[in-house]
């Protein structure tokens, strides 16, 4: 009897194990069960971290009786290196240059637009940006700008407005810096602070942000972080971060002694929007998903949730007017036609010298 | 004895699909750069120069090894007396000091390391320890004390469990007769009981620095990104580069380092095997 219950102690200890290691590798899978009587149809949704409302997921699985499984990345290159390696999803949210990229090597597929009744309502600005100029391929997700959060205790803004992106390489604030672990978004700071386009393939251009970053690696303390920026700064961890407006909106309302500021040199407005690849396991349900994020409820819900600028032009009027979530907040609603801002596009000569410079810059000393 | 040898054939196919087809690929990524619009496919050497020719890369390589040896004597000198005190344990007691050991290692290595980014962190519980005492604002994280303590925390079991089963397997008659030809406790520990334990600590090392020199979610999490070492070169290469070819180079490079320091360890092994056939 003894060895009977030993037996049976240590196979579920080993099961145990098994679902532990099973749980972390797809507690991703935020919801599923939820509507299995209707559920035989499953959207895989490709995503960033932290990157939709509380409900939106759940909201969507009700209404239209299917599952969702959500995967997340940290940077576009990772995503699609992924997509590259041939995993399939249904709807995918790069940032513009990448999808640039994906119609350019043509793993995208054409949107049905007879499926999105919800595209009036989008907002004029984020309409036919110049990557997708009819909207073929993609609708606006999100939509900012790339900035410094900074503790308004600590950081006296005289310097920010002197410097700009240069306060990075301040030394009166080192170990007191979270970078962001993005190759693209830091070479942007660097270029835009030495008076460059963000979208330059000069040679000499690229070696002197090099420099510009390795400095800041050798001499800062930088810490390089991707969305652990949002809770360590609305906790205060550190005084200047690198971030995304919308992070930004969130961190400010979490914490009011920090602040969001845009450098005069200019800086990067993108969008990011949902896409729909070429392997897509169910379209139709795309389609239909894409439509349903438009509506105002789901990008309502996105928007408060997560802090960044809705493509939705009903939604971003009420979170900006009076009385709306973010109506004093100097995040969220990205600057706009300040001619220095600049929105990525792809080029082959710029990717391969980053992604090249971007490991060494990080690994020097 | 014949008829068991086809039981084998099971655990072949299974070397040949999960071991060495994959290593022949990386081989062929390793030896290969993307072709031109004629050929997919290109044998190349210029990986590897590109590896060797770079002194970040170089250095990246010295301090990944550097952090692997700190962590393995670190694990060797808590390991060694807690796997001792283990084996001098009886009954009862030596089980429950074993599953101290063993049931970490139940849980994912990856929530642990995450649990401790918690506490290392400022305003963590470890920060709010030593503010009682009046250092205030400590912030351990993202350090590389942080990095040597997540590795070794989480490699040190396997340095106890081996040098404990060799301790245990001991004979404890050796250590009497020590006794009776006079040796005092010290000298028999250091003539008798170390130089049979020795293949106990040698696979231990094989074990922690296996692990610790190829890690790369413990510098990342710990040490924040610009603490980067080979491990996370590596992922950087294949994740986010997309350049395969290289990642396998500096995966083959890691793979020889790898298969000299084992080379190395089984001699000191097979040394350490002829001497405790002498203090016999």
């Amino acid at each position: 009897m003894k060895k009977f219950i030993a037996l049976t102690l240590s196979a579920m200890i080993i099961a145990s194990v098994f679902t532990g290691c099973g749980s972390s590798a797809s507690s991703d899978s935020s919801t599923n069960n939820e509507s299995a009587a209707n559920g035989n149809k499953t959207l895989k949704l490709y995503n960033w971290g932290e990157y939709i409302g509380d409900n939106v997921i759940s909201d969507f699985e009700k209404q239209y009786g299917v599952n969702v499984i959500s995967e997340y990345y940290d940077s576009n290159e990772m995503m699609y290196t992924k997509l590259q390696a041939g995993d399939e999803y249904d709807v995918i949210i790069p940032s513009d240059y990448m999808i640039e990229r994906l119609i350019k090597e043509g793993m995208l597929q054409k949107l049905d637009k007879s499926k999105i009744p919800n595209l009036k309502n989008l907002y004029d600005g984020v309409k036919n940006l110049a990557f997708d100029p009819d909207n073929t391929y993609s609708v606006p997700y999100f939509w900012g700008s790339v900035g410094i959060v900074y503790n308004k205790n600590n950081v006296d803004k005289a310097d920010l407005e002197k410097e700009g992106f240069g306060i990075l390489k301040d030394t009166k604030y080192k170990g007191k810096i979270y970078m962001y672990d993005s190759e693209r978004d830091s070479f942007m700071i660097a270029l835009k602070n030495l008076g460059y386009s963000a979208n330059t393939d000069n040679e000499d251009e690229i070696q002197k942000a090099y420099k510009w970053l390795q400095e800041v690696n050798d001499t800062m303390d930088p810490v390089y972080v991707t969305d652990e920026v949002i809770d360590n700064m609305a906790n205060g961890m550190k005084d200047i971060a690198v971030s995304y407006s919308g992070d930004a909106a969130y961190i400010i309302s979490q914490n009011p002694d920090m602040d969001y500021y845009c450098p005069k040199e200019g800086t990067n407005i993108w969008c990011d929007s949902m896409v729909i690849p070429k392997n897509a396991e169910n379209p139709e349900l795309a389609n239909e998903f894409i439509n349903y994020v438009l509506s105002y409820d789901a990008a309502y819900n996105n928007s408060e949730t997560v802090g960044y600028a809705s493509p939705n032009a009903d939604v971003l009027k009420d979170m900006t007017s009076e009385g709306g979530e973010y109506a004093n907040n100097n995040a969220y609603l990205p600057r706009s036609g300040y001619d220095k801002d600049e929105i990525y596009t792809d080029n082959e000569v710029l990717r391969q010298k980053l992604s090249e410079l971007w490991i060494k810059v990080k690994a020097g000393k | 004895m014949k008829q068991f040898r086809s039981m084998a054939y099971p655990y072949i196919i299974w070397i040949c699909i999960m071991i060495v087809a994959p290593m022949l690929l990386i081989m062929m990524y390793a030896f290969t750069t993307k072709g031109n619009d004629v050929t997919t496919f290109r044998f190349t050497i210029q990986n590897f120069i590109k590896f060797f020719s770079d002194d970040i890369f170089v250095d990246v390589l010295r301090r990944s090894l550097l952090i692997a040896v700190i962590t393995t004597i670190i694990c060797f000198i808590i390991g060694y007396p807690t796997a001792y005190v283990i084996a001098k344990a009886s009954g009862r007691k030596k089980i429950m000091l074993i599953m101290f050991v063993t049931i970490p290692t139940w849980i994912n290595m990856l929530v642990r390391t995450y649990a401790w980014m918690g506490m290392l962190q400022n305003g963590g519980i470890i920060s709010k320890l030593f503010s009682l005492i009046g250092i205030d604002n400590l912030n351990l994280l993202h350090t590389s004390f942080a990095v040597v303590l997540g590795m070794v925390y989480n490699f040190i079991p396997f340095m106890i469990l081996q040098i404990y089963t060799s301790l245990s397997k001991m004979d404890y008659s050796l250590i009497e007769a020590a006794n009776d030809l006079g040796a005092n406790n010290f000298q028999t520990f250091i003539r008798v009981v170390f130089p049979l334990s020795l293949p106990g600590v040698i696979s231990g090392i094989t074990l922690v620095f296996l692990p610790a020199v190829s890690s790369f979610f413990i510098p990342k999490l710990l040490g924040g990104g610009q603490y980067v070492l080979i491990g996370n070169v590596i992922e950087n290469e294949f994740l986010t580069s997309g350049d395969w070819n290289f990642g396998s180079a500096i995966s083959i490079i890691m793979t020889i380092i790898i298969m000299v320091s084992m080379y190395i360890t089984k001699k000191i092994d097979v040394g350490a095997k002829i001497e405790g056939g002498d203090a016999k």
